[in-house]
């Protein structure tokens, strides 16, 4: 048996019965454009959920603790903050847990005017301790972020995010050592945060001043709890033994004794992370079992008009079965045959469902969304596809008898 | 070459069981030209789907050059068909929709090696249709397709041709080129065997075996010095 010279042969037919070939093609076709075209939009979407969640949160060896109890999940708001969470909480998670790395504290505010000459502004005003930028992996593009003396010495310094530098200062002023009046009191502009672009709902992450926790609160805000605290974790794989150390921790500090309610929540980035990534997983797997669907429906057809060309082509098979095909050989060069069949069929499948993912994506003014591994995976599933479905009509070929095939 | 020793062949059809062959016993030597006649049904075709390896006896045995053929199994069948059995058949059996070219290359695929372009082109010139290569079996003429048959049936060089009734489609003179060529075969050495209804094609072969209601009702050298061929069949 030489399945190069087979396959030479399962290439000829193929290309000798042009209207069956596209016949069987057909199903392919659909099935495999429509489920290239599903998993590139499902991966894609699934991509650009986990890049949006990451710049909301920056890193995911961390987990939040915000105030306000009961069992909310998903990402805590900023504004309406309820007074239980306080400073004193956060140093105690830092010295107190060996499960945590560092703690971040912040306070917000928002629709707090900030202005520049005559141009104002109402960025989200956040008071974040020093050690902000490494748990958030943040970037300063220009300029500097204020440090640990400074936070302690109540300086009036900010940094801005790229959003507020282009409306305070929108003719490319150089902003740094520049002073902007928060809520009337004056900070200086030390530096300019990178952008992060668009959080997962959509908003811009970008449009904020950060100052030194302990200037917001004492000056500012003039409140001793806090929005949120950023927990950073000595090991991201066991995010739930944070989770539970620092729940415990607080329970005690605030006198809570299950079933009393928490006066906090911890949520942890990490399983959220998981289960949005899941949600959008279930309706991927609807979305491929449809393709699913089509495709063993294509198969089915290739493995009945097979059936059909398998008792049209008798005369063919006596003739090779005379010239020496061996039974195993009628099997190879059939199941060859509707392995092109099938594979072609991918092929032309891949590419209109690209292309038609392309089309859209253009027409909407989408981000495109090229992701090859679906497209490899669906030509891959169309050429187990023809092996399957075409086994058995090539095994039928092979059960030919050749003497009663070339009686004519 | 071949021996065959009380070999049936019998089919079930129903309730009844058709006997095609009721114990055929004869030897053909090598380089031999023989042609089997016999009525029709009396099973000439069964013989010779037998003696090439396409059918089994239902009991006897039967050796070809000193294999036991009755016990081979499927792939060493395949492979004594396709390096030792030429076949030509009374419909040509051609695939329709394949170059001539194509068509002669086929017992190649099924061997070792590569397929040879430049040898079927030789074998395709032999029977003088050195032209033709590229036209498709359907387009050419009865004869053309037989000797395109008769290219293929020799491009393994096989020692033994099997030939069903091959000037069985054809006219007169279509029919004598196709005898010469066997004809040729023959003078190589090669071992041929015929199933005819034609007098003037029997009168190619040395030797007749008669079958009637499968056995063999004579076995004779044929006497006529070479062949008589006129125009009439
Ligand atoms: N596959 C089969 N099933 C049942 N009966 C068969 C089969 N093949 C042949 N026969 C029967 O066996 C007998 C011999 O058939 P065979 O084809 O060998 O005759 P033949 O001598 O070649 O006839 P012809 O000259 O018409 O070609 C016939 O009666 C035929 O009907
Ligand atoms: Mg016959």
């Amino acid at each position: 048996m030489n399945p190069g010279k087979l396959a030479t042969q399962a290439a000829r037919s193929m290309r000798r019965y042009p209207l069956r070939t596209s016949l069987m093609m057909a199903g392919i076709v659909a099935g495999i454009a429509s489920l290239a075209a599903l998993a590139s939009i499902g991966e894609a979407t699934k991509r650009e959920t986990m890049r949006r969640f990451k710049n909301m949160i920056g890193t995911f060896d961390t987990i939040m603790v915000r105030p306000g109890g009961g069992r909310s999940r998903g990402m805590p708001t900023l504004v309406n903050v309820p007074p239980t969470l306080r400073f004193d909480d956060a140093r105690a998670i830092a010295t107190n847990l060996p499960e945590i790395k560092a703690v971040a504290e912040m306070q917000s505010a928002f629709d707090i005017d900030v202005k520049y000459r005559d141009r104002a502004a109402s960025p989200a005003v956040f008071g974040v301790s020093a050690n902000w930028l490494s748990l958030r992996s943040d970037e300063v593009e220009q300029g500097a972020f204020f440090s640990e003396e400074q936070d302690q010495s109540l300086a009036r310094v900010a940094v801005i995010g790229p959003e507020l530098r282009k409306s305070l200062f929108p003719d490319d002023d150089e902003p740094l050592g520049k002073t902007i009046r928060i809520a009337e009191v004056p900070f200086q502009v030390i530096g300019v945060l990178h952008g992060r672009g668009a959080g997962p709902a959509g908003g811009s992450l970008d449009n904020l001043a950060l100052i030194p926790v302990n200037t917001a609160s004492r000056r500012l805000f003039n409140r001793d709890y806090v929005t949120m605290l950023i927990a950073q974790l000595k090991d991201p794989s066991r995010s739930e033994d944070a989770v539970a150390a620092v729940t415990a921790l607080l329970r005690e500090r605030h006198h809570i004794r299950p079933p009393a309610l928490d006066d906090f929540a911890v949520t942890n980035p990490a399983a959220v992370m998981a289960r949005v990534t899941q949600a959008s997983g279930t309706l991927e797997k609807i979305l491929t079992g449809v393709a699913v669907m089509a495709l063993m429906v294509g198969g089915i057809v290739i493995m009945s008009l097979m059936s059909i060309a398998v008792s049209e082509r008798r005369s063919e098979i006596g003739i090779r079965r005379a010239a020496g095909a061996s039974r195993g050989d009628i099997v190879m060069q059939f199941t060859l045959e509707a392995a092109f069949v099938s594979l072609s069929g991918g092929l032309l499948g891949v590419i209109i469902g690209w292309g038609g993912l392309e089309a859209a994506t253009r027409l909407q003014k989408l981000p495109p969304v090229f992701v090859w591994q679906p497209l490899g995976v669906s030509l891959l599933l169309s050429l187990a596809i023809g092996l399957a479905f075409g086994g058995y009509p090539a095994w039928k070929a092979s059960r030919v008898d050749p003497a009663q095939a070339l009686r004519s | 070459m071949i021996e065959m020793e009380n070999v049936t062949r019998l089919y079930p059809r129903g309730q009844e069981i058709i006997e095609a062959l009721r114990g055929v016993s004869f030897r053909v030597l090598p380089g031999e030209f023989a042609c089997v006649r016999g009525a029709s049904g009396s099973g000439k075709s069964t013989l010779l789907n037998i003696l090439g390896c396409l059918d089994r006896p239902t009991s006897g045995t039967y050796r070809l050059e000193c294999d036991n053929v009755s016990q081979c199994s499927d792939r060493q069948l395949s492979a004594i068909r396709n390096r030792k059995i030429g076949f030509i058949f009374q419909s040509f059996n051609l695939l329709p929709r394949t170059t001539a070219l194509e068509n002669v290359e086929i017992p190649m695929v099924y061997r070792d090696g590569r397929v040879d372009r430049r040898r079927a082109l030789r074998a395709l010139d032999r029977v003088g249709l050195g032209g033709r290569a590229s036209h498709f079996a359907a387009e050419l003429s009865g004869g053309e397709q037989q000797r395109v048959a008769v290219a293929r049936a020799l491009i393994n060089d096989p020692a033994l041709i099997l030939a069903d009734e091959p000037t069985g489609n054809l006219d007169a003179a279509a029919g004598r080129d196709v005898m010469r060529l066997l004809q040729d075969l023959n003078r190589e050495g090669r071992t041929i065997l015929l199933v005819t209804h034609d007098d003037a094609v029997a009168s190619y072969a040395s030797r007749e075996l008669l079958l009637a209601d499968g056995r063999i009702a004579s076995d004779r050298a044929a006497f006529t010095s070479g062949p008589a061929m006129g125009g009439s069949r």
